[in-house]
């Protein structure tokens, strides 16, 4: 006997796509569970807006299975689906009024007229959109527009929400609130919502859990935290922010203290392995600029200290970015809070890198 | 580069300075000198027309139109002339709008194959589907005979079918090129919300394409009520204004009461173009970040699949079997009498002539189209005059003249010195210069909006003056509309016959007319030959065209503005 | 420059299309009304025997009379080979056609020369009338042997002749009608004629073909293509009905204006020779020179008695009466 674990509300079982003789999803599984806030993100050509359109039923799965709380959905057509899109251009209807555009869903589902009204005005003041009913489209701000398209996604309490790059269009200060706004109501509406962006640190600010894909690939799943501080390949981690990378040779392993060290371009570096490792292995050391301290002076009592020299300084107030060859290689380090300590070009520095750096355990996937 | 000099010795000589002066005011000398082409071209034959009408030796009268309107006859015409373009009109788009959705939204592969047989009408004279049917459904047709029909296609049913078969592609072409800019999310927004694909064609589609689709409608209109190929060839003793114009110029010389016909025929025409604009008016939908992108094939809904299939393939197997019997008259010794296989229709050199005048012409026409059609969508979009939107609205009335009033228009004209120019060939191609003038200047006008000033500006402040930019900056991105002008009149000159007719003189003979002379006097076999032969070279000629804009980057077939 | 390479080669285009069109030596426009095929021949013949290349439309003669009406005095043609009565009258009326005397002509009948030497009248055309013979068959119908005969309800929307507006052929009919018939049964006749007419044709030849090809059981057509179409294979039966037919005459003129007058007199020359007569007379015209006729044999047609001139004198006002009559009522 098992435990029944709770349904998932959205399964993808080996889910394959072909656009001519192309492959662009090559088996995709994943679940996303009720209430979560799921993003798809990737390159461009990644295959995550094919993935979501797939689940919302606008193109065809050549093989595989979408399940919607515990329901198979993949033969049916969008309009059968209990799932709702939000496009990145938001796809409003340009002919009609914002309450319209709300409405439009109800309206087919047979609503009564002071229903509609009523659900739209609700929706309005979800989205802080009230007394704006009666607008053309053509007359609301980008923000508003991305407004409109999630009150009329919302409209019929989907069971997933899925939105398509949804604040590309909208300039940076406007995507950081409405980055929030989406998160914050995503939240109050406990819906279930799948999030597709090309942009990492949308990806990382918003998401429960964040899906890196490449070129039809999951590549890993994990909450940002995982995503960013152990990511499964090179590609992972350098997709997530700067990387360092540091390629060794294991020399020694010390299983009782939980050390190893590794004899690398710049040196011996020392490290904690997060699994099992050999002697001789090849290893692959990722390690993040900020985690890196710079000074003037020699730390002491510390290992893995290396001496550079600065090739480039940038200051950019809250932190200051370094480029330091250390033996030929180069270091990208993030100094914090700089101040008087910001290094020139051409001077000496010591840097000092923590133990605990992250191993890769695999490369990329490719099928 | 700037002549700096002209700053620093500013009382230089007079051609320095006549220089500055055209530099600085160029745009508005040009708009200037097109102003006087198009008053010459396309204003003064309309108006021509127009005192021809009320005009006697006496002075001035309304005799004509009193005559006009007491004649039954005369009010029968009108009344079957508009009734044709209605029902066209609306048969057209409806099938139009089919074949669109279906080579745009439906399975792939139909999609090609749709498309290119929707487009072949466009390739030959309107008339062929005249001839076809006469082949066909002729009281010695071989339908006819096959299955003992009783349907006389000599009238108004056979010319409504001729018309719409031959109109079909150009109702066909705008809506699917609107169809082609609809952002497909719209659609695919209204399926997630629950709706049917006949509601979202119905509430969504539909009202987006409105303005494509009234544009089509017009366009449509004005072509079935002009080009009268057709109803001369099958209206019997049915009246057309068209084709009554067509014979009292021709055969009678009553140029009074051909010109009344011409502003009887204007009027519905030009009340369409101003409603159309007025219609148009705060109704371009613009959508953000839509760029065009064919959508995918979606699963169309039987309810909706099955009557599109149904229209659509009717259509289209009307418009094969069409060419397909005209080919096959083209090697019949006497199709239906003697069905033998000959090959001296198509080895009859006679029309030889006719057909290298009619490519010559087009080409001319198209050139100095192209050319007009840029430089005025340039006038009109970047010029700071007054009168700029009158410009606009005379260029863009080419869509709404009939040809046969811009053919009389011309004869009256310029028979006589100073514009003396019937006669020769120049007059036959400056006709489709000004006739066809729209979908350059309308290509050229959109491809413009597209640009942002700032590009011009910034060339001109880097020291560029207005010809340098022209050539430089603004020629290259308008190329495009230069391409669809060209294109557009090339193929339609070469096709036309509503104006030309008038205007062919000896040794200027056009093969649309000689296909229309052999058609009329019944000779079918020498008519589909030539036909045909003309079909293959504007065929051949659009394969260059198309071999040629491709190897410098512009996708012909992308870039139709019409 | 891409661009640059697809200009020249559009240029180069150009330049060649451009060029190529003059390549003949002497060339002189013509408006010609005979039948398509029969313009070709003459102007093949033409071209043999002087060298000269005739650059011709086809019209009817109607068209022609229309064109060089509206175009008048500034011609967009050098010459007239092939109109019918009324526009040669009329031009020498008006002075838009040029006296040649020409020494080729000498020696022909009056009725195929203007006395002021203004016109030539090349070959005289009749019309017949003309049927489907296996269209008749099949129907059980007989040729009819009147004219007549015609009016029988039984042809209802069965016969097709050419319109008078446009055709001489079919001025030729209207006129030979009124002259048999007397004017006011004349137009009785055409008028009960007109109830089983189908529809007017815009050429005088045209029935010929619409007949032949079975469109239609019975024609009243011009002469001049009956006998190629039936030696081409049509089903055609032609006949003169016993009232007799009418005939025009086929005139040449030199127009005025003209530059290439020494091209337009050696045609006009051409025109009037032995072998031109035997040409015309072997597609069925009856020729200014005595020839054996291809259609009618060595035996002379009945003719209703016509006078040209009169009849060219009345065709504007008998237009105007055929459109009251016929243009405003409609089935």
């Amino acid at each position: 006997m098992t435990i029944p674990t709770p349904i998932p509300m959205l399964n993808l079982i080996e889910i394959h796509k072909f656009y001519d003789r192309l492959e662009v999803l090559k088996g995709v599984s994943m679940e996303v569970k009720k209430g979560e806030l799921v993003t798809f993100v990737g390159p461009s050509g990644c295959g995550k807006t094919t993935l979501l359109r797939i689940i919302g039923g606008f193109t065809n799965l050549d093989s595989g299975e979408v399940i919607l709380d515990g329901q198979r959905i993949d033969h049916l057509p969008p309009n059968l689906r209990d799932t709702r899109i939000c496009f990145q251009n938001y796809a409003l209807f340009p002919h009609m009024t914002v309450a319209d555009n709300i409405g439009y869903g109800l309206k087919i589902k047979k609503w009564k007229k002071n229903k509609i009204q009523e659900r739209v005005e609700e929706l309005l003041k979800l989205v802080q959109l009230e007394g704006l009913g009666s607008r053309m489209i053509d007359k609301l701000s980008g923000g508003q527009q991305q407004r409109v398209a999630l009150a009329r996604a919302l409209s019929l309490e989907p069971k997933v929400l899925l939105l398509d790059e949804p604040l590309s269009n909208l300039d940076a200060n406007l995507r950081l609130t409405m980055r929030g706004e989406i998160r914050k109501l995503q939240e109050r509406l406990k819906i279930t919502t799948i999030f597709v962006t090309h942009d990492q640190f949308e990806a990382m600010s918003i998401s429960d859990r964040i899906v890196v894909m490449k070129e039809g690939v999951i590549q890993q799943v994990g909450s940002p935290i995982e995503i960013y501080e152990r990511p499964s390949n090179e590609f992972i981690a350098s997709f997530v922010g700067f990387v360092n990378f540091l390629e060794g040779v294991v020399e020694r392993v010390d299983i009782g203290l939980n050390k190893a060290t590794a004899s690398t371009p710049i040196g011996v570096v020392q490290f904690v392995p997060e699994r099992n490792i050999n002697v001789g292995e090849k290893v692959k050391l990722v390690i993040r600029p900020e985690t890196i301290q710079i000074s003037q002076s020699e730390p002491t009592g510390m290992n893995n200290i290396f001496q550079g020299e600065v090739e480039i300084g940038m200051y950019v107030g809250s932190l200051a970015k370094y480029t330091v060859m250390i033996n030929g290689e180069k270091f990208i380090i993030d100094q914090p809070n700089p101040r008087e300590t910001f290094f020139k070009p051409k001077e000496k520095v010591y840097l000092s890198i923590p133990e605990n750096i992250h191993l890769l355990i695999k490369t990329e996937i490719h099928q | 580069m700037a002549k700096a000099e002209s700053y620093s010795v500013p009382q230089s000589n007079v051609w320095e300075r006549l220089k500055t002066f055209i530099n600085a005011e160029l745009i508005n000398i040009l708009a200037a000198i097109l102003f006087l082409l198009l008053a010459i071209f396309l204003l003064y034959p309309i108006l021509a027309v127009l005192i021809k009408s009320i005009r006697d030796p006496q002075g001035l009268t309304f005799a004509y139109y009193l005559k006009f309107f007491t004649k039954g006859y005369y009010f029968q015409s009108l009344q079957n002339t508009l009734l044709l373009g209605f029902i066209n009109t609306v048969i057209c788009l409806v099938v139009g709008f089919c074949l669109a959705y279906l080579t745009t939204r439906g399975p792939l592969v139909l999609r090609k194959p749709l498309k290119i047989i929707s487009m072949m009408p466009l390739i030959a004279p309107p008339y062929l589907f005249a001839i076809s049917l006469i082949i066909l459904f002729g009281r010695n047709g071989i339908l006819t005979k096959a299955f003992a029909l009783n349907w006389s296609i000599y009238g108004f049913t056979g010319v409504v079918v001729a018309q719409t078969l031959a109109f079909i592609p150009l109702a066909y072409l705008m809506i699917e090129n609107t169809l082609m800019s609809l952002n497909p999310n719209l659609e695919e927004s209204a399926y997630d919300l629950g709706a049917s694909e006949g509601r979202i064609i119905r509430t969504i589609t539909i009202p987006l394409l409105t303005p494509g689709i009234l544009k089509a409608g017009l366009l449509v209109f004005v072509m079935t009520i002009a080009e009268f190929g057709n109803a001369a060839i099958l209206g019997g003793r049915t009246p057309f204004l068209a084709p009554d114009t067509y014979t009292m110029i021709i055969g009678e010389a009553d140029f009074e009461m051909g010109s009344v016909l011409s502003v009887i025929l204007i009027i519905p025409c030009i009340i369409i173009f101003f409603l159309h604009n007025y219609l148009l008016t705060g109704k371009k939908f613009t959508t953000i970040g839509g760029k065009p992108v064919a959508s995918e094939p979606r699963k169309m809904t039987p309810l909706v699949k099955i009557p599109f299939l149904v229209i659509g393939f009717t259509a289209v197997f009307a418009i094969f079997i069409s060419f397909g019997v005209v080919l096959m008259a083209s090697f019949t010794k006497i199709l239906g009498v003697k069905n033998e296989i000959v090959f001296s229709h198509i080895l009859n050199f006679d029309s030889n002539r006719a057909i290298y005048n009619s490519i010559q012409v087009s080409l001319i026409a198209a050139l100095i189209g192209a050319i007009i059609g840029t430089l005025l969508a340039y006038v009109i979009v970047r010029g700071k005059f007054f009168g700029r939107t009158f410009i606009e609205m005379v260029s863009l009335s080419g869509f709404a003249l009939p040809g046969t009033v811009i053919g009389i228009g011309y004869l009256l004209a310029f028979n006589t010195p100073p514009f003396k120019l019937t006669g020769g060939i120049m007059i036959l191609a400056l006709n489709c210069v000004f006739r066809f003038l729209a979908v350059g200047v309308e290509a050229g006008i959109s491809k413009l909006h597209q640009i942002n000033i700032e590009i011009e500006e910034a060339s001109s402040d880097l020291g560029a003056n207005f010809m340098t930019t022209f050539y430089k900056i603004i020629l290259p991105i308008m190329f495009p509309a230069f391409i669809a002008g060209f294109i557009y009149t090339f193929m339609t000159a070469i096709v036309s016959l509503s104006a030309v007719v008038f205007l062919v003189s000896p040794g200027f003979e056009l093969a649309a007319v000689k296909i229309f002379d052999a058609a009329v006097y019944g000779e079918i076999g020498l008519a589909s030959a030539t036909t045909m032969k003309l079909v293959a070279i504007v065929v051949l000629c659009m394969m260059i065209l198309n071999y040629l804009t491709k190897k410098t980057g512009f996708d012909i077939t992308q870039k139709k503005g019409v | 420059m891409k661009e640059k390479l697809v200009l020249s080669i559009f240029v180069s285009v150009f330049l060649a299309v451009l060029m190529g069109g003059q390549v003949y030596a002497q060339t002189v426009k013509a408006y010609m009304g005979t039948s398509p095929e029969n313009n070709v021949k003459i102007v093949n013949f033409v071209k043999e025997k002087t060298g000269i290349q005739i650059l011709q439309t086809f019209q009817s003669f109607g068209e022609i009379e229309a064109k060089v009406k509206s175009e008048a005095p500034n011609f967009n043609a050098d010459i007239i080979v092939g109109c019918g009565s009324p526009l040669a009258f009329m031009a020498k009326k008006n002075k838009w056609s040029v006296p040649y005397d020409s020494p080729n002509w000498k020696g022909v009948a009056p009725e195929f020369i203007d006395s002021d030497k203004n016109w030539f009248n090349i070959a005289n055309f009749s019309f017949v009338l003309v049927g489907n013979r296996d269209k008749l068959k099949e129907k059980g119908y007989t040729m009819p042997k009147s004219w007549k005969e015609l009016t029988d309800p039984k042809w209802k929307d069965q016969i097709v002749m050419p319109s008078p507006l446009s055709s001489g052929t079919a001025n030729m009919i209207r006129y030979a009608f009124l002259a048999l018939y007397g004017e006011e049964q004349g137009w009785n006749f055409l008028a009960a004629l007109d109830k089983n007419i189908h529809h007017y044709t815009r050429s005088g030849n045209a029935p010929t073909d619409l007949v032949g090809r079975g469109e239609f059981l019975l024609g009243i057509t011009s002469d001049e293509n009956v006998k190629k179409r039936i030696d081409e294979g049509y089903p055609l039966l032609w006949s003169i009905p016993e009232e007799g037919i009418g005939y025009d005459g086929t005139f040449a003129l030199i127009l005025s204006g003209t530059k290439m007058m020494d091209a337009c007199k050696k045609i006009i020359d051409v025109l009037g020779t032995q072998a031109f007569s035997d040409m015309m007379a072997g597609i069925g015209y009856m020729t200014p020179r005595p020839a054996p006729n291809a259609l009618y044999g060595k035996t002379t047609p009945k003719y209703i008695k016509l006078d040209l001139g009169w009849a060219a004198e009345n065709r504007p006002k008998w237009n105007d009466i055929w459109k009251e009559k016929f243009r405003t009522e409609f089935k």
